[in-house]
């Protein structure tokens, strides 16, 4: 039906009145002058790692990496020895993390 | 009120978005300019009611003001998202206007002969939202969203959340309803002299 065409094209021609423009207007700038909300720092953190399974992977890392320098193991001790022979022990406090 | 030309024709509304939400005044200008009409064009279909319409517009312009400083890049189309913020507008006040006595809902007038252009013009999409108001909702969703917003399949089934085929049956049978709601008033319409 060509009738239909017709009406849909005058349908799009209808226009939006110049009052409803100018309120559209007023309330965007009346939006932008607020401050933009202020995006958490955890956000930007995980955003930046690509995701929660890279950031718990990283955390994972970070508290081995603490553990094992705290608790120094017979094989990562080793090697420090064979690097750093006479090491000072500079957190003797925490040897009882090594403990069993 | 006088509005300056769209002299940011040639970018993307989503840039156009970032540049908003940094603070441009143009840009908000051509984002006002650009999609104030075709939401509002949306909304008076779907509703049959210009006040309405601009209640609608105003209010998903805002909604997308509001969401610009957060707006995630790549992810929806700007113009999708504010269709289906007007759409979900629009279903609100469908649903709300379901509750009010049906009498009030603004009846075409029949057969009134017009001399004037602008009122055959007038008496035609009063015709036209007449018939659009008897499809059922998610039809005429379709239909306007195909034939006035002159959107791509892809994109109505991402705005109405279903599939493509679903979009092409929607329309499909939609614009067959309205060809048949229509055809006994094609007289009065003036459409015999065409």
């Amino acid at each position: 039906m060509n009738d239909l065409d017709d009406l849909f094209a005058l349908a799009r021609a209808e226009e939006p009145s110049p009052a409803l423009l100018a309120q559209v207007l007023a309330d965007a700038e009346a939006v932008q002058a607020k401050p933009a909300p202020r995006r958490s720092h955890w956000r930007f953190l995980r955003v930046l790692l690509a995701g929660a399974g890279a950031f718990g992977g990283m955390a994972t890392a970070a508290l081995a990496g603490v553990w094992i320098g705290m608790a120094e193991p017979a094989p990562v001790a080793a090697v420090t020895e064979a690097f750093l022979p006479g090491t000072v022990d500079l957190l003797p406090t925490y040897d009882f993390l090594a403990e069993e | 009120m006088t509005m300056p030309l769209d002299t940011l024709a040639d970018v993307t509304d989503e840039a156009l978005l970032i540049l908003y939400a940094n603070g441009d005044g143009a840009a908000a200008r051509s984002l006002t300019l650009r999609l104030t009409p075709r939401v509002l064009a949306y909304a008076a279909r779907m509703l049959g009611d210009r006040a309405e319409a601009e209640d609608i517009a105003q209010e998903a312009m805002l909604r997308l003001w509001r969401i610009a400083a957060e707006w995630r890049q790549g992810e929806a189309k700007v113009s999708t998202w504010l269709y289906r913020v007007a759409a979900n507008l629009c279903t609100d006040r469908l649903r709300r206007r379901r509750g009010v006595a049906l009498d009030d809902a603004p009846e075409p007038e029949d057969g009134a002969p017009s001399v004037l252009q602008g009122m055959v013009e007038a008496d035609r999409m009063r015709a036209l939202d007449a018939a659009l108001a008897s499809l059922p909702e998610r039809q005429r969703q379709a239909v306007v969203l195909r034939h006035i917003e002159g959107m791509s399949n892809p994109d109505i089934a991402e705005i109405m959340e279903i599939g493509v085929e679903a979009v092409e049956s929607l329309t499909a049978r939609g614009k067959r309803a309205l060809a048949a709601a229509l055809s006994g008033k094609r007289a009065a319409l003036g459409y015999e002299d065409v």
